[in-house]
């Protein structure tokens, strides 16, 4: 198969403890999950990272339209659970990339098809194909996400700026703490001018409730609808802003310390408080 | 004597129950809980007797959007395990009289809710109120359904992005023929749709192929007010909060139009015209 050929295959020692496991979750639907698990994983393939990113909403998979593979799917991860094909033969490479791979949802099965078990063998499977397996979870805290999280080291959490979202993040941090995992934060969809007119909470309120360390602010962007209904992740967009901030975003995941630009102008009390405790 | 009591009041009991729909979606984020706030509102406001309940246990939400999240103190768990009577679980409105809340456990799991007791539950509401409003959870594991088992009709919401139109679709096959699915195109951003950045009602439809209960512009109103607990249907004035109204009265069997965004045209879009360009 030429698809299959055409990965990158670098052999590796079994078990290669360096590849890093990140489940994408949140907890509430919507809040851009997918688009987050795309781009990020297309920014850290840009950076020269082998990078696999694992459909886990099996049922109601998504992120091969918003990468736009849909049609390119031939077998899927329960497949592959099942015994039914290859790891290898299920991966489709993105070849907008360098070395970027999808690994898609059966969307016809329910979760319940795959264990947790089943699901953590299938994503340790990976390591040999990847530095980074990005894991896109289910909205929710039944199965899907217990599947999605036990086959992660390490959680990657996005929230909007809403107070139904923080609330839902903060219940799903609770449960990852439980494992327990590194959680790392993105605010995503921020609207500065709301902030700004106090219709919209900071993304200092949003840290102050969430126990998790923030690795990007990504601002709401209207070509965003449109490049995920396209299939083409933004990040491809060189005039786009967001390519920038999915770029930093991947840094940090790699250890770099970048300061995260700030989107909001601090408000009067905010600068005496920090007059006051610098001082 | 108490047999022929029981003769009596099941003489003065109408035998009609009120109408129980399930509002849900498959994606999340869609706008599920906000269109139950706003439904649910807006047909108290027209004198019905409606019972809004969450059935997104673990993460509830619904709650918030209506401001109650500090007056709930018993949820569906407790009646359904027997701790609570109904009475006591159902928190009426800040802003109506004839609304109130069915809450979800907040600390526990879908999965502890058995599906007959979640029918028998609804099947009570039915006999008090006119309408009972399930806001279902995101996906379609057990969560989803629960929140449909106990449901006659079903109102599905969908956003103008592929990915929310693949997972209504799935959802919409998951319902079958029982729950006379009607549709609610959410978060039209009418400027996007003119300059094809976006897809329309139609597109949408054309794939969904349902009765149209109304269009919804996104508009920031709504995260200003889902943030403070106030749905924007208690005001009749603006455009959004006159489509809940429409859409109220669509459900309630008059006969109104459904109610569209206007898609105008934008001051450079018409210059882009004058000039030729492709607005």
């Amino acid at each position: 198969m030429e698809r299959s050929s055409s990965f990158p295959i670098v052999k590796k020692k079994v078990g290669n403890v360096s590849t890093r496991r990140i489940v994408v979750t949140s907890g509430k639907g919507g809040v851009g999950k997918t688009t987050t698990t795309a781009n990020l994983g297309a920014a850290l393939a840009m950076r020269g990272h082998r990078v696999v990113l694992v459909d886990a909403d099996i049922g109601l998979r998504n992120l091969d339209l918003v990468l736009g593979l849909e049609k390119r799917i031939v077998f899927d991860i329960v497949e592959v659970a099942e015994g039914r094909c290859q790891l290898r033969q299920a991966l489709i490479k993105d070849k907008r990339f360098e070395s970027l791979a999808i690994l898609p949802a059966a969307q016809t099965r329910e979760k319940e098809a795959l264990t947790a078990e089943q699901f953590a063998g299938v994503i340790a499977g990976l390591d040999e194909f990847a530095d980074f397996v990005l894991i896109d979870c289910p909205a929710g805290i039944e199965t899907g996400f217990r599947n999605a999280v036990a086959g992660a080291k390490e959680a990657l959490v996005v929230t909007t700026p809403e107070v139904s979202a923080i609330r839902d993040a903060d219940r799903v941090i609770g449960k990852l703490l439980e494992v327990p995992m590194p959680i790392s934060l993105i605010v995503n969809r921020l609207r500065p001018e709301m902030v700004r007119s106090g219709d919209m909470l900071a993304v200092e309120d949003v840290c102050e409730v969430l126990n998790a360390t923030l690795v990007g602010v990504v601002p709401d962007d209207e070509e965003i609808i449109d490049t995920t209904n396209r299939g083409e992740p933004i990040v491809l967009d060189e005039s786009n802003r967001l390519r920038t901030i999915y770029e930093k975003i991947a840094r940090r995941l790699e250890g770099e310390d970048i300061p995260i630009t700030s989107f909001e102008k601090p408000t009067f009390f905010k600068r005496l408080i920090g007059a006051i405790t610098t001082g | 004597m108490h047999e022929r009591q029981l003769e009596i009041e099941e003489a003065v009991v109408p035998a009609a129950r009120g109408r129980a729909i399930v509002i849900t979606s498959g994606k999340g984020g869609v706008g599920k809980t906000t269109t139950t706030a706003n439904l649910g509102t807006a047909l108290a406001m027209r004198g019905a007797r409606v019972a809004l309940v969450d059935a997104d246990i673990g993460l509830r939400n619904l709650d918030i959007v209506l401001g109650l999240e500090s007056r709930v103190k018993h949820h569906l768990l407790d009646v359904i395990e027997g701790g609570v009577t109904l009475e006591e679980a159902l928190v009426p409105s800040k802003y109506n009289e004839s609304l109130v809340l069915l809450a979800a456990a907040q600390h526990r799991e879908k999965d502890e809710v058995p599906t007959e007791a979640m029918t028998a539950l609804i099947e009570r509401l039915r006999e008090r109120f006119d309408y009972v409003l399930v806001d279902c959870p995101a996906g379609i594991e057990h969560g989803f359904r629960n929140a449909i088992a106990g449901a006659q009709e079903a109102i599905v919401v969908c956003t103008p992005e592929v990915s929310a139109v693949r997972d209504v679709d799935r959802v919409i096959g998951l319902l079958g023929n029982r729950f006379k699915p009607q549709l609610i195109v959410n978060r039209l951003r009418p400027q996007l749709v003119k300059r094809g950045k976006m897809l329309s009602v139609e597109d949408v439809n054309a794939i969904l192929r349902l009765p149209l209960l109304g269009v919804i512009a996104d508009e920031p109103e709504i995260i200003i007010t889902t943030n403070k607990g106030e749905p924007l249907a208690l005001r009749r004035d603006g455009a959004t909060g006159a489509a809940y109204h429409a859409m109220a009265a669509k459900i309630a069997g008059e006969d109104v139009e459904a109610p569209m965004v206007e898609v105008r045209e934008s001051f450079f879009g018409r210059l882009g015209a004058f000039f030729g360009g492709k607005a």
